[in-house]
């Protein structure tokens, strides 16, 4: 495991895993005090390190536990609200862990300090040995109480790990709780996800080209979307599922089409000699934004897919390499891969600016994924040569998820799951 | 099953309004996450063609940053490679375009294929078959050198000739 680095702002407590390193966040976060929670002391520990672990990483938070605070009520009677109003603490959380038999809940309650009242009462029925997706939940029922935005503890994050063979690996969006997809020894690149969550969409050389693959999560069954001798890639659902976008070769040339996965019919969406690939949808699937090269370097542009014969629409014009974009799920812009002097940097560009913001700084950034709240980028940074993955929240909070066994790249950020 | 919320999962909220506050009540299901792990067979086959392995051993050649076009240095290269094939008229070959790590993969790899279409494009330009060429790419995938510099980044962008 990586060693941590000790943040300032947000020092109420040590994470042994979580590696937060600028701590810029809001300004002004809420102040919350948790108490560990009733129950099982080795599961009460796990589930409240990683309720807390959540809730900083949003960088919207300021967390007061155990050691900080001046009282520690077990339930609604031992509270004193002022023992809380004293430390300027905004919302203060109790709970309690409840082991019967093999059932396992979570009972936890939100108080509002300054009125001195609770402001949420919520229960989740667990699975036995998932303590960690019922921490996930709690953190994200706790998050949207708190801001009135979903919370995305409980969502999950895609990506490719290369060691000795390739791996296509799911795992929560803290990155722990590993699962793997795909093994294979030849590379795998592009994953995405599928609008339900429930099946990935990839590219797969095990044949000895790219090709396409819809592979479902749960049961492992999988196909090649199209059956043919030419190169297939970057795959991209349309919100609706009923369509992916890809880029076909048959040409000789990199062009998008849409495949129809229902009766399999294909739409050609670009014609031209340059390079066009890396499509993705809105988030209303009316337009399509893709990289294509046609001015001499990398761009973004845009079809409108309303309008029959719609030219594409250059969307990027600062510096020579602008690509993979992804669409902020409000619409308001979106947030690529921006090559600045020698460095290749996050950035984002919000429609009704005329000027870009870099998010990154270091030189290999890479594969810009957003949470389904819009609120945190998911990118892939390198390391001396090895890939790992970083996030970054509108807000400026950064911080890395754990080291995955190998070089890790290419994240891809589900939609809610809860 | 994974992600099977929609049946096993339901949120209830309910909404207490007092006099002067309101309250949150909500009750939930954690939804599993299984997942079953694939392994993509390995039945990869390598298509050596030993004849053209004699003929273009270390046939490559290579290409500036974003760039598809032929330098004076590969045309050299691909000049022998057109008279080995027509001297050998029985061997097909495999071009593979690569491209080092910089930028998207996905752009690396359309990038990759721009070259090895490049290099296609001379050879029937220079009376090869287009019958005999098979083109693919592996973008930044299968570098040949691994540091982060110039000198490693000029010997992956290539397309190999077998």
């Amino acid at each position: 495991m990586k060693k941590f680095l000790l943040l300032v702002c947000f020092s109420g407590f040590i994470s042994s895993e979580l590696i937060l390193e600028i701590t810029q966040g809001t300004e002004d976060p809420f102040r919350v005090a948790i108490i560990k929670f009733n129950g099982d002391n080795k599961a009460t520990s796990e589930i409240d390190q990683i309720i807390k672990n959540n809730l900083m990483r949003s960088g919207e938070f300021k967390i007061f536990d155990n050691d900080d605070l001046l009282s520690l009520p077990k339930d609604e009677d031992e509270i004193v609200f002022n023992d809380f109003r004293i430390l300027n603490i905004d919302y203060l959380i109790i709970g309690n862990l409840i082991n019967e038999s093999s059932n396992i809940k979570a009972e936890y309650k939100v108080y509002d300090i300054r009125k001195g009242s609770k402001v949420r009462s919520s229960t989740v029925f667990g699975i036995p040995n998932k303590n960690r997706q019922l921490a996930h939940y709690i953190s994200d029922g706790i998050y949207e109480e708190i801001t009135g935005i979903k919370g995305i503890a409980s969502t999950k994050i895609l990506y490719v790990t290369q060691n000795k063979d390739y791996r296509l690996v799911v795992a929560d969006a803290d990155g722990k709780n590993e699962q793997i997809l795909l093994e294979s020894s030849e590379p795998i690149i592009s994953p995405s996800w599928s609008p339900d969550s429930k099946k990935v969409a990839y590219v797969s050389f095990e044949t000895g080209i790219a090709k396409v693959f819809i592979q479902d999560i749960a049961s492992g069954n999988r196909e090649v979307v199209i059956e043919n001798s030419s190169q297939i890639s970057s795959p991209a659902w349309s919100p609706d599922g009923k369509f992916l976008s890809l880029t076909m070769y048959q040409d000789g040339n990199a062009e998008i089409y849409i495949l129809n996965l229902k009766n399999k019919n294909l739409t050609r969406l670009t014609n031209h000699y340059a390079i066009d690939t890396e499509s993705t949808w809105s988030k209303k699937g009316s337009k399509i934004m893709f990289t294509s090269g046609r001015s001499g370097s990398p761009q973004l542009y845009e079809i409108n897919l309303r309008k029959s014969n719609a030219r594409p629409k250059r969307i990027t014009f600062e510096g020579n390499y602008n690509a993979k974009g992804a669409y902020l799920p409000n619409n308001e812009g979106i947030v690529f891969v921006h090559r600045a002097n020698t460095s290749f940097q996050i950035a984002l560009k919000y429609f009704d600016e005329n000027f870009i913001r870099p998010l990154t700084e270091s030189q290999m950034d890479e594969s810009p994924s957003i949470s389904p709240n819009g609120n945190v980028i998911v990118y892939s940074i390198k390391e001396e040569g090895t890939g790992l993955l970083s996030g970054v929240t509108l807000s400026g909070a950064k911080f890395k998820l754990p080291a995955a066994e190998g070089s890790v790249r290419e994240p891809a950020w589900s939609g809610f799951l809860r | 099953m994974f992600f099977l919320r929609n049946k096993l999962h339901f949120v209830v909220v309910l909404i207490f309004l007092s006099s002067c506050s309101s309250m949150n009540v909500t009750e939930e299901n954690v939804g599993s996450d299984e997942v079953k792990t694939v392994k993509a067979s390995s039945a990869r086959s390598e298509n050596i063609n030993y004849d053209t392995m004699a003929v273009f051993a270390n046939a490559t050649v290579y290409f500036e940053f974003d760039k598809s076009s032929l330098t004076s240095k590969s045309i050299q290269t691909l000049k022998s490679a057109v008279n080995a094939l027509n001297e050998n008229s029985s061997i097909n070959i495999t071009l593979s375009g690569h491209a080092d790590e910089r930028g998207t993969r996905e752009y690396n790899l359309a990038l990759g294929q721009r070259r090895a279409e490049a290099v296609s494009d001379y050879f029937v330009l220079n009376g090869i078959s287009k019958n005999r060429i098979t083109v693919k790419s592996f973008g930044e995938e299968k570098p040949v050198a691994f540091g982060q510099d110039e000198t490693s980044y000029s010997k992956n962008r290539r397309v190999e000739i077998n």
